[in-house]
């Protein structure tokens, strides 16, 4: 196993490092940044009327004429920024093995090791979380820090953001538990990459289309962002458990069906 | 108990044909050609033994272990070098080694650096920077420094220069000579002969011979050559075994295109019209009795050739390929 870690280290090192400094920085520059622009939201709304629709179904929930401080950090948590660096990071790494390793040619190399396949997969996924882990801190970190340059009304109290980081972490586990599904079941890593891409840009569409059509609503619990609500975490101040148990449910799913494909399947690099 | 052994394997891919009943058996301490032209099944066999492929049939053994279901317990033991080595651009023969002695729980780096020195190779060059020999190199160097059992060569000497292949079949005999085995795959029959015990053939996804070179040589055609007289014919019936490439007159046997014009470059063009081309498979005590009672102005009869055996397996599987299309 520690020869698996050390080979995984070595490829993902630099790509996480880079994603935690993008993660650092731009949740410093959103925390220090939002409540500026927020101020002056109903100004946004009055002129750009497409802009509503878009925060509400970012957030779940009508942010009214103002945002709140308490919606304005929900607004944080549910950036596009925050969420498109953190999903590049799990599409590049959960769709390395097998998809990127047979697409490459290395499978041959690290499948005839001695070790298992199990093996394998349980070291991609110790990196996963710990990669995950160690990026969403960098976030947390980058907030942190810029929290101390603002208004004290404008920092989210520990226990609040200790909630959403944990909504988060689900979310990151459902993405990554797809990204490893499809990897599994593919010998070309864009095709996987594309597929996962393709699920979650469907996931912002249908939240999205919610708010203006009465029957996408109806199937709106397909989308992963259904079970991702901030706003409401925050305000109700309460540990979001069904949407944590359904993104966890979700995510051990694929993880576990990805590994018993992985097992199973004959892998060919020519 | 040999180390390795499959029995009616088969699979295939989806509809593309793979192998079908390759049943193979690789005693300890020997050198095992497998040789075959491209796309015959030889690189299939050696990813179901070395678990990379699940075999629709037969069984696919090492060691007495089954290759799918044991087969990080026999990795252990089995060096490979896959057909067309593909290396992590960011890898260097050093962290290569470093990685491979994490997995197999010891130091390979000495060992590692002995061959390093052999092969002539960077031990800290990342790969991205490497030719497709030196890329070669390091799969050789990372599979040859954990001395294994078992050495599994899919076309190993592909992208190596000459000298490079020398040093490569010095170390494949010395390993030998210590009493490990070694599978080697090629297309190419000039190293599978000069360095293999046994061979199998392997085309169109079945094996059509499997003996030792000795047995293979007596059972291998010879190529004859005959300069006829200059009033003579050719004459009108051969001896039995004997199968006519060319004749004056009129082409037999293979297809012009395909064989036939192969041989015919081992004759000068301006003695095409009095020369016959002949192999001879079996005996040759008929033939040469045969032959004296003729009046040819010269014949010359060549050693059996592994290299003739091997092109009629290839030429027939050409000629299957060519009919499908």
């Amino acid at each position: 196993m520690r020869g698996l870690l050390s080979k995984i280290l070595a490829e993902v090192l630099w790509p996480v490092l880079w994603f935690c400094l993008g993660l650092f920085l731009i949740m410093g520059l959103l925390t220090a940044l939002l409540p500026k622009v927020l101020g002056n939201i109903h100004e946004v709304f009055d002129n750009m009327p497409l802009v509503k629709p878009l925060i509400t179904a970012l957030l779940g929930v009508d942010p009214g004429n103002q945002i709140s401080a308490q919606l304005s950090q929900a607004f944080l948590w549910t950036h596009p920024t925050l969420l498109t660096l953190l999903w590049a990071h799990e599409l590049m790494y959960c769709s390395r093995m097998p998809a990127g390793e047979i697409d490459r040619g290395t499978a041959d190399f690290l499948l005839c090791q001695p070790v298992t396949r199990l093996q394998i997969f349980l070291a991609e996924s110790i990196g996963w979380i710990v990669s995950g882990v160690v990026i969403l801190c960098c976030g947390c970190a980058g907030h942190l820090t810029a929290s101390g340059f603002v208004h004290p009304e404008m920092r989210l109290p520990v226990s609040s953001g200790l909630l959403v980081l944990s909504n988060l972490a689900a979310v990151y586990l459902a993405v990554g538990g797809l990204a490893f599904l499809l990897s599994a079941c593919s010998d070309r890593r864009g095709r996987a990459v594309g597929i996962v891409f393709a699920i979650l840009l469907l996931s912002f569409l249908l939240n999205f289309l919610a708010q203006f059509q009465e029957w996408v609503k109806t199937v709106s619990w397909l989308s992963i962002m259904e079970y991702y609500r901030p706003a409401i975490v925050i305000q109700s101040d309460q540990f979001p458990q069904s949407d944590v148990l359904t993104l966890l449910g979700l995510g051990a799913l694929c993880w576990t069906t990805a590994l018993v494909i992985f097992h199973r399947r004959s892998i060919c690099t020519v | 108990m040999s180390v390795l052994e499959t029995k009616d394997l088969t699979m295939s891919y989806g509809s593309r044909r793979g192998i079908q009943n390759v049943s193979l058996q690789v005693e300890s301490g020997e050198i095992f050609g497998f040789l075959g032209p491209n796309g015959a099944g030889k690189s299939t066999t050696i990813r179901i033994l070395m678990g990379l492929l699940r075999a629709s049939s037969g069984q696919a053994q090492i060691f007495g272990l089954d290759c799918w279901r044991n087969g990080a317990q026999i990795r252990r033991e089995v060096g490979y070098v896959a057909g067309d080595v593909r290396m992590y651009p960011w890898l260097t023969l050093n962290r290569g080694l470093k990685i491979v002695s994490q997995i197999h729980g010891r130091c390979l780096q000495a060992e590692g650096q002995q061959l390093a020195d052999r092969f002539r190779l960077e031990p800290d060059l990342p790969v991205r920077k490497m030719s497709r020999g030196n890329r070669q190199k390091v799969a050789l160097v990372l599979a040859l420094a954990i001395r294994p059992r078992l050495l599994v060569l899919d076309e190993p000497t592909s992208g190596l220069d000459p000298l490079m292949q020398d040093t490569l079949m010095v170390c494949l005999r010395e390993l030998a000579a210590e009493g490990r085995t070694i599978l080697f795959s090629s297309h190419t029959l000039s190293e599978v002969e000069s360095l293999c015990d046994r061979i199998a053939m392997i085309r169109g996804g079945s094996i059509v011979e499997q003996d030792s070179l000795s047995s293979l040589k007596v059972k291998a055609p010879r190529r004859i050559q005959i300069q006829l007289s200059p009033d003579q014919q050719a004459p009108d019936c051969w001896p039995a075994g004997v199968r006519v490439l060319w004749q004056p007159s009129h082409a037999t046997g293979l297809p012009p295109l395909q064989a036939s014009q192969h041989h015919l470059l081992s004759i000068p063009p301006g003695q095409l019209s009095q020369t016959c081309l002949l192999e001879l498979t079996g005996g040759s005590g008929e033939f040469l009795h045969w032959v004296t009672r003729q009046g040819f102005a010269d014949v010359s009869i060549g050693a059996p050739s592994l290299e003739i055996l091997f092109r009629s397996c290839y030429a027939v599987d050409s000629e299957q390929a060519g009919a499908k299309t």
